[in-house]
């Protein structure tokens, strides 16, 4: 892609999130059960999506990142914040309208097993697209299709298999051929690669990484591996608990982790080389993530971070930038080399 | 070595299928120490879990066994599942990946651990609920006096694990076997469970066998470590020898196609075309022919055999490769650079 290097304004973002909270009310299964708790599961995210760009949301199980990716796409309903697409503003548009802006908001998900239909062929799977917004004509349809197919690496004459003829890593192919016949803006990926073997898991992100650079699609992937996410990768949000606690360029979080979570996080994360393991020292975290039904008040973390103050229990660290774009919510943050 | 704990001789697993035989483990044998650990690395269907269960003597009726596995000094291929029983849990014990159905959800962690204590020894109910808050104290689970009260479903996934880390080192086995023990958890959980996983070992000095496809893990925790591909062993080695002079191109390839979190390279990882073999009617040939960049004629004719690299440390190291020493010598996953496949078909061979 080529891009103007005497450009210093910052460009705009095609997608910008501000203070995204997404709640669910639990019911109680009960009959005449008295009012309900609420699962807190995105609970104030803001960050920005530039063209052509990776950003990474990382974090463990319930900790909102993939509620986040839904919401982006309406799928999940925000409780409150604001989801602008080039400007437009998504939360509290009708299906009608968000359905002609999902033309440019696309979703590759986990699992290649459950995300295609098993009685559709693989060719009426990366059609239906078209078909749905309009979009099908006899005459460029089938090349459409086929080029698709090309693009992920899938020999076009396969466009009247089945699902289950075809592995894992070729089924996430599929989807991904699906999710790009619309040519998207916007591709978010959950998990893209997590629920394959590693062989295979490779392909997958070389083909991502030539996608974007053919069409300069933006990302927004939702991963918990990584080094997966390192490779990939422009931006890191690091999420916990529902918030946003670190976003920085990926050099800078990987090699200058200031949030006392992120360098827990990097420090578990086990590494293919048998001499670096035995010289790192682990951060080994006590306890569990807290229960998002019942959030710690203050910062989330404090509750197992080996730095919470009084403070910490009474002020929550609001997300604060601390130089190129690094930010971090944390009341004693402090650069420390991980890895 | 000395008296070796495990020792495993020319084992074979196959399995009757409508379509033919199907062998997921092939002439496999390794030998392993006190407090040794052995990681199993390999991609789904490579034969690395049924090679766990069958050190366990967990096998469904319809798997052909043969050849030998000794557990200290203790034959376990021809055992009757009555003579099994002893053995498991006293033995040789298993830590599975998913902890919520390794537990029984109606009984508190407490009396699945005293069951445990207590089936192997004569013990009065006070010994062995000390014994049980010792064990769960060891696998580092928070207020364990608290925990034998509780139920399965009120702890967390790691907490789970580390119950049932608790209940394998109840009887103090010779070996653990641990197939893709932190698959299923985050990465600070997964610390913490290794963590506690290492205590067990220190505290029992029991041997390990750790099933995973998670090389990170390995790196970390194993000392020896085994490669199994297409239901044979393809490379063998201490653990620095195959992470940094691997032997077999399938080893490369796993290497390479791992993204490294210490560095920024952006550059293409090495993929492996093609998919792993189907197992059944197995012809002549290496396995991973097929997908081997430096594949000649004779790898597609004559399946190689486990044989020692040359090394300078003369350490053991095996690769199942015509051309060991020749691989052994090239940097890492160099053979896969440019061996993409343009576009990928369905595989129709043997269907």
């Amino acid at each position: 892609m080529a891009t103007n290097d005497t450009e210093t304004t910052t460009p705009t973002p095609v997608l910008s999130v501000r203070d995204l909270v997404v709640h669910f009310e639990k019911k109680s299964s009960l009959p005449f059960a008295k009012a309900s708790a609420t699962v807190h599961a995105v609970c104030g995210s803001s960050f920005d999506l530039f063209p052509g760009e990776t950003l990474s949301l990382v974090g463990e199980s319930g900790c909102g990142k993939t509620t986040t990716g839904r919401a982006v796409l309406q799928l999940a309903e925000p409780t409150s914040g604001s989801i602008k697409y080039e400007g437009t503003e998504l939360v509290g548009l009708s299906r009608k309208e968000m359905k002609d802006i999902r033309q440019n908001l696309q979703i590759v998900f986990q699992d290649p097993f459950g995300s295609l239909d098993p009685k559709m062929t693989i060719g009426s799977s990366i059609a239906e697209p078209l078909a749905i917004h309009g979009r099908w004509n006899d005459e460029e349809g089938p090349e459409l299709v086929a080029e698709a197919m090309r693009n992920v690496g899938l020999d076009p004459r396969f466009a009247n298999r089945f699902p289950n003829e075809f592995s894992g890593g070729q089924r996430q192919r599929i989807a991904i051929a699906r999710a790009l016949i619309l040519k998207p803006k916007v591709l978010i990926l959950d998990e893209p690669v997590s629920a394959l073997d590693v062989s295979v898991q490779a392909g997958v992100i070389n083909l991502l990484a030539d996608l974007q650079e053919k069409f300069g699609i933006a990302y927004l992937m939702i991963a918990h591996d990584l080094s997966v996410v390192r490779h990939v990768s422009d931006r890191v949000a690091v999420m916990y608990l529902g918030r946003i606690v670190e976003i920085a360029d990926k050099v800078d979080l990987y090699s200058a982790p200031q949030h006392p979570y992120t360098q827990a996080l990097l420090s578990a994360a086990p590494m293919a080389d048998p001499k670096a393991e035995r010289k790192r020292k682990r951060i080994i975290l006590e306890g569990d993530v807290p229960s998002p039904l019942n959030p710690p008040t203050g910062c989330r973390f404090r509750t197992r971070c080996p730095k919470a103050q009084d403070i910490c229990a009474s002020e929550m660290p609001e997300l604060e930038d601390k130089g190129q774009g690094h930010a971090v919510a944390c009341h004693f943050p402090e650069a420390v080399q991980i890895i | 070595m000395a008296q070796p704990v495990v020792s495993v001789k020319n084992l074979e697993v196959s399995f009757r299928t409508d379509n033919g035989v199907l062998n997921a483990v092939r002439d496999l044998s390794f030998e392993l120490g006190e407090q040794e650990v052995l990681g199993i690395v390999g991609e789904s269907g490579s034969g690395k879990s049924v090679t766990s269960l069958a050190l366990i003597g967990l096998l469904p009726k319809t798997a052909d066994v043969t050849g030998s596995v000794q557990i200290d000094g203790e034959e376990i291929v021809g055992r009757t599942e009555k003579e099994m029983y002893k053995m498991r849990g006293d033995k040789v014990s298993m830590i599975f990946q998913d902890p919520m159905t390794s537990l029984n959800p109606v009984y508190t962690i407490g009396w699945q651990i005293i069951e445990a204590v207590q089936a192997h020894k004569e013990m009065s109910k006070e010994e062995a609920k000390a014994k049980a808050i010792e064990l769960l104290k060891l696998s580092g689970i928070p207020r364990p006096e608290a925990a034998l009260d509780s139920y399965p479903h009120e702890f967390s996934g790691g907490m789970r694990q580390r119950a049932v880390i608790a209940i394998a080192m109840a009887n103090s086995p010779r070996v653990m076997l641990a197939d893709e023990p932190t698959t299923a958890l985050d990465v600070t959980v997964q610390a913490q469970v290794i963590q506690s996983l290492q205590s067990a070992l220190e505290a029992t000095k029991a041997a390990l066998i750790l099933v995973t496809h998670d090389l990170g893990v390995v790196a970390g925790v194993a000392n020896r470590v085994i490669v199994m591909y297409a239901g044979r062993v393809v490379e063998f080695a201490d653990v620095d020898d195959l992470f940094y002079r691997p032997s077999m191109p399938y080893t490369h390839g796993l290497l390479g196609s791992i993204p490294s979190h210490t560095t920024d390279s952006t550059e293409r990882l090495s993929q492996i075309p093609g998919s792993p073999p189907t197992m059944i009617n197995h012809t002549g040939g290496c396995p991973f022919a097929p997908r081997c960049p430096l594949a000649q004629d004779i790898c597609r004719s004559t399946e190689p055999t486990l044989e020692q690299v040359t090394t300078n440390s003369g350490a053991v190291h095996l690769s199942a490769c015509h051309f060991r020493d020749e691989v052994s010598a090239m940097p890492v996953a160099s053979m896969f650079v440019g061996a993409e496949e343009i576009l990928e078909g369905v595989d129709d061979s043997g269907n």
